[in-house]
């Protein structure tokens, strides 16, 4: 098992021991009486404090690949380890607690609960991870820790996924999914949102896995998969990751 | 079939769940509407007609000894359309291999069976001869309890002589549809018959040449009943009248009309409260379909539905499920309105009684039905009508929370993040969440008070059978005896006690009230009888003046301390006035109590023994029951444990079905309270589930959400419910009561306890059935729509 000092050596750049190693992943959706082939034999390692993006049009395979890698979503067919442990081979309930213990989500819709203000959303965390940070602290590292009194519908929406990626990263998760984290939102308040995501991956040595449309947010990360038709089309390597408060919207 | 149509098709086969729970309450309403009302219907109609063809009597009179031409001096009172005398004589029969006493009450007919009055309707065989000895026609129900038919005899003691009756006919009659056999709370057709015996021939048997015992007499149009039984009384005074009375005092006729009443008290309540459920159930599922729905109002609305439109769209949906509710209403109301229609037939004699629904109770229920559902959806389609397009097509407005009271109260009791959504969800949705609670109370209280039902019975048979009446054997004497008779009877071998009873008929007046009753006493220091009032206690006798039940009393208007007149109706037919000593709250009856010093001097007459108490060696019950009737002068036995086992067995007999009822019947509401709402808070919070597993809660966890808001709710409901069930039994218990009896209120714990046991377990299956969609909840699904 990797402990927290693996975790804390792997900080950076991620060339080291993959987190995730899949081959051949496929997913088929029966929809009605036709077939959809979401992927179609998708390999990849992904290192340890990795920031990786992934880029392509809608219905090409980067939602349902994250779904499946975070552990939410089954493959038809294909294996997926996290680590020495193979993913495709676990229960239901061993799954949940591989989301419990490592995994981070955030989503483009922030699904923050509504009846629960920012702490106790962070709370909801906390109350069941192993080692969580404490959620106030959480709530300060996105800068929020004045409003951790106010519901959701009382915070404006970079407010509410910056409460969710605090929610997200109080488990000092080894991986953080993001899908499409700033569609909602508005450049200025994006990039807080974007510069919270990297301040958790130097701080965790998280590994960052950022689906968008945003061709722009690719600059962050150190490699871009592009995914074209269920397939990862062509991979780019970024030579240097870039702040996000230097990315062009 | 227009598309909007074709969505309320789609929507109700979507949430075809919910419509089914709700139109299941319904359908509970239409069922007990159906139930109660077709029986009424059918008894009521049944009983006139039956009264109309066989020419029922309106008023009755009974006397020692009078002779024939009576009947001529009575139908010259005005107002009185024809009277017919007749001898109405009191039997014991002697049946082959049965040691139990078994009595028959005969009744004098002309030849053939003929009478003018209270016709006696032969199904088999023929009347008996006008002088053949012997010759009777047997009712029905004693006939096929005993398996008598035509040609079969049966020994009697009549008047002390014994002869054989020889079964000519079997037939009913409208003036024993309930036949009760003196002394007993239910009849029992295996021991007590009816018969029916030519004139000449029962003048014979009971020395009563030429005279009468009994007079039936019907009224003209607008004549006034009391005036004639004021005048009647005038009349038979001379010959041992106990006193004229109407139709409502007929025991037969009060009995059913006892029924009828209690039928009536049950469409007043029950279907009321499915019907006050069903009505929340539409309002909030309704309400949050027409919330989930406001985009798609909106766009109706701008492709230029008219609001009328679409609320007549709403409207149809809360009707469909009505009319689901009728259909499956009248369907399980005429199977149990028939069964229970047999069930009466059992016990009362109709020549046939059929259970018939008519189109206008039909059309009731559906009215009802129609108009609970349709004022559940005013609600939700005032909103939908309220809604301009442009509103209904932008999202709603996100959920607001605030803090608030409960919100200090849950931070008091130091609730985790899971305590905090289930508590802020009940305080964010409180109309909905209130009416879970008052839905699970009502199913709650319906099932208490219904199940008290069968405590008030058992109350009753302790109360009558075991503290009222110690006696093992009552003997009736063919007039009343002086006090020899008692030493007679406790000579006999195995009789330990015996004590003396007498009731003389009298009437009471206070001002302008009058009442007729049976005056009874005791011995000073007997045992084996008590009075014992609701709150259970025994009430002796007082030493001076009359003691009345409660009921009698107030019909008279007199309290404690009041004086009122006796004129007896027997002995010396005295007139006295006397002190009201005391009253009695009691359960059976409308009664007078005197000690027997009191009723000796009232009767002025040496004869203080009307009928005796036995208690007696139960091993010599079979030598000491022979003896009792080889004695000439007793009229009839009875045998209290005879009485005890068959209103034991009506209970045992109906019991099961009786809670299998109840129980459906609350369950359907708990089940439709608690299905809708754990399946409309399921689908507000699915998002807020999904997002929880995706947190790495696991499916118990996330369930918890669900099940503990349903389980607080229900909490709440179990208490209230307790109350509304204490309050809901109380008054069907007040609306079941007449002037027969009155219920005793007496619910156990074990009730309370099984009805919070079956609602909990109806509600709690419930919650895991729509527990169980968490479990199968499409985390990516669910996170990817917006809300």
């Amino acid at each position: 098992m990797t402990t927290e000092a693996d975790i804390s050596d792997g900080q950076g750049r991620g060339e080291t021991l993959p987190v995730f190693r899949a081959v051949d992943l496929r997913k088929i959706y029966e929809v009605g009486e036709t077939q959809v082939h979401a992927l179609r034999g998708v390999d990849l390692e992904i290192g340890r404090g990795e920031v990786l993006v992934l880029l392509g049009p809608s219905g090409s395979g980067k939602s349902t690949l994250l779904n499946i890698v975070g552990a939410l979503d089954r493959p038809t067919s294909g294996q997926l380890w996290h680590e020495d442990t193979e993913l495709t081979g676990l229960s239901d309930r061993a799954l949940t607690r591989f989301r419990r213990a490592h995994v981070g989500f955030i989503f483009q819709f922030y699904n923050l609960i509504p009846s629960l203000t920012a702490e106790e959303n962070v709370r909801l965390v906390t109350d069941i991870a192993d080692d969580p940070l404490p959620a106030e602290e959480a709530l300060e590292m996105v800068g929020l820790g004045h409003r951790r009194g106010h519901f959701p519908a009382q915070l404006s929406g970079g407010e509410q996924q910056r409460v969710a990626v605090a929610r997200a990263i109080a488990k000092r998760p080894r991986v953080l999914f993001c899908d499409e984290p700033t569609g909602a939102l508005d450049s200025s308040t994006g990039i807080k949102v974007l510069e919270t995501l990297a301040k958790a991956n130097e701080e965790f040595g998280a590994t960052l896995i950022i689906i968008t449309h945003n061709a722009g947010i690719a600059a962050m990360a150190d490699r871009v998969f592009n995914f074209l038709d269920g397939r990862i089309a062509s991979i780019d390597v970024n030579s240097e990751r870039r702040p996000p408060s230097e990315i062009s919207w | 079939m227009k598309a909007i149509d074709l969505k309320l098709l789609r929507d109700l086969w979507r949430m075809r769940g919910q419509a089914l729970a709700i139109a299941a309450v319904i359908a509970a309403a239409a069922a007990t509407f159906i139930l109660s009302v077709g029986v009424h219907e059918s008894l009521s109609e049944t009983r006139e007609i039956y009264y109309e063809r066989n020419h029922f009597a309106e008023v009755f009179a009974g006397m020692t000894r009078a002779p024939r031409t009576v009947v001529e001096r009575v139908e010259d009172i005005e107002g009185v359309r024809q009277a017919e005398g007749r001898i109405i004589q009191f039997v014991t029969l002697e049946m082959e291999g049965r040691v139990e006493p078994i009595r028959g009450v005969i009744n004098s007919v002309e030849d053939g069976g003929a009478s003018d009055l209270n016709q006696m309707i032969l199904t088999e065989g023929r009347g008996p001869g006008l002088e053949e000895a012997g010759e009777v026609v047997v009712d029905r129900s004693f006939a096929e309890a005993n398996d008598l038919h035509p040609g079969d005899e049966i020994d009697a003691l009549i008047y002390g002589t014994r002869q054989t009756l020889e079964i000519v006919g079997i037939g009913l009659s409208p003036d024993y549809i309930w036949a009760i056999a003196p002394g007993d709370l239910i009849p029992d057709e295996s021991r007590y018959g009816i018969f029916w015996m030519g004139r000449r021939a029962l003048e014979a048997a009971t020395d009563r040449t030429e005279a009468i015992n009994s007079l039936s007499l019907t009224l003209d149009h607008g004549a006034s009943e009391a005036e004639v039984i004021r005048q009647l009384d005038i009349i038979l005074a001379p010959y041992g009248s106990t006193g004229a009375y109407g139709r409502e005092d007929h025991l037969s006729h009060a009995f059913l009309d006892n029924e009828l009443m209690q039928l009536d008290a049950m469409t007043r309540i029950i279907p009321p409260v499915f019907l006050l459920v069903s009505t929340f159930l539409v309002y909030i599922v309704l309400g949050r379909m027409i919330r989930t729905e406001r985009e798609q109002i909106g766009l109706l609305k701008a492709f230029g539905y008219t609001s009328r439109a679409i609320a007549w769209h709403y409207l149809k949906f809360a009707f469909a499920i009505a009319a689901l509710g009728i259909v499956l209403g009248a369907i399980v109301g005429i199977w149990m309105g028939r069964n229970m229609t047999e069930l009466y037939a059992e016990y009362y004699r109709f020549p046939f009684l059929v259970y018939q629904l008519s189109p206008e109770t039909f059309a009731s229920a559906a009215a009802l039905a129609l108009a609970s559902a349709g004022l559940g959806a005013i609600g939700g389609v005032r909103t939908a009508i309220e809604l301009t397009p442009a509103i209904a097509m932008a999202p709603p407005p996100p959920a607001v929370y605030r803090a608030g009271t409960v919100e200090r109260l849950s931070n008091l009791a130091g609730f985790t993040s899971i305590g905090h959504m289930i508590v802020r969800h009940i305080s964010r949705w409180p109309g909905r969440s209130s009416m879970t609670v008052v839905g699970v109370s009502l199913s709650l209280g319906l099932l208490f008070s219904t199940m008290s039902f069968i405590d008030s019975s058992s109350s009753m048979l302790e109360t009558n059978f075991f503290r009222a009446q110690r006696q093992d054997v009552s003997v009736t004497f063919i007039e009343p005896r002086n006090e020899d008779v008692l030493y007679d009877l406790g000579r006999i071998p195995g009789v330990l006690r015996v004590e003396a009873t007498r009731a003389a008929s009298a009437r009471l007046r206070h001002g302008p009230l009058s009442e007729r009753v049976a005056i009874e006493s005791a011995d000073d220091e007997g045992t084996l009888w008590a009075r014992i009032d609701s709150a259970e206690q025994e009430v002796p006798l007082p030493p001076a003046g009359l003691m009345l039940s409660r009921r009698l009393a107030d019909k008279l208007g007199a309290r404690t301390g009041d004086r009122i007149e006796v004129s007896m109706l027997e002995g010396r037919r005295s007139v006295s006035v006397v002190p009201i000593a005391a009253t009695i709250d009691e359960l059976v009856g409308s009664r007078a109590y005197a000690s027997s010093a009191t009723l000796a001097q009232l009767t002025r007459d040496r004869a203080p023994v009307g009928s005796a108490l036995l208690r007696i060696d139960t091993n010599q019950r079979d030598a000491i029951l022979a003896e009792l009737q080889e004695m000439p002068i007793v009229l009839g036995v009875t045998e209290r444990n005879a009485a005890l086992v068959k209103f034991e067995e009506m209970i045992d007999d109906n019991i099961i079905t009786m809670i299998g009822f109840y129980v459906a019947f609350a369950s359907a509401i708990a089940i439709g309270v608690v299905y809708n709402s754990a399946r409309i808070v399921f689908s507000e919070r699915a998002r807020e589930l999904a997002t929880l597993r995706v947190l790495g809660y696991h499916e118990s966890e996330v369930a918890l959400v669900l099940l503990g808001e349903l389980a607080l709710l229900i909490a709440i409901a179990v208490p209230i419910g307790c109350f509304a069930g204490y309050w809901l039994a109380q008054l069907m218990t007040a609306m079941f009561s007449s002037d027969l009896f009155r219920l005793p209120f007496a619910p156990t714990r074990a009730t309370y306890g099984f009805s919070i046991l079956v609602i909990l377990a109806a509600s709690a299956l419930t919650a895991m059935i729509v527990a169980r969609r968490v479990m199968r909840l499409d985390m990516v699904r669910v996170l990817k729509a917006r809300d």
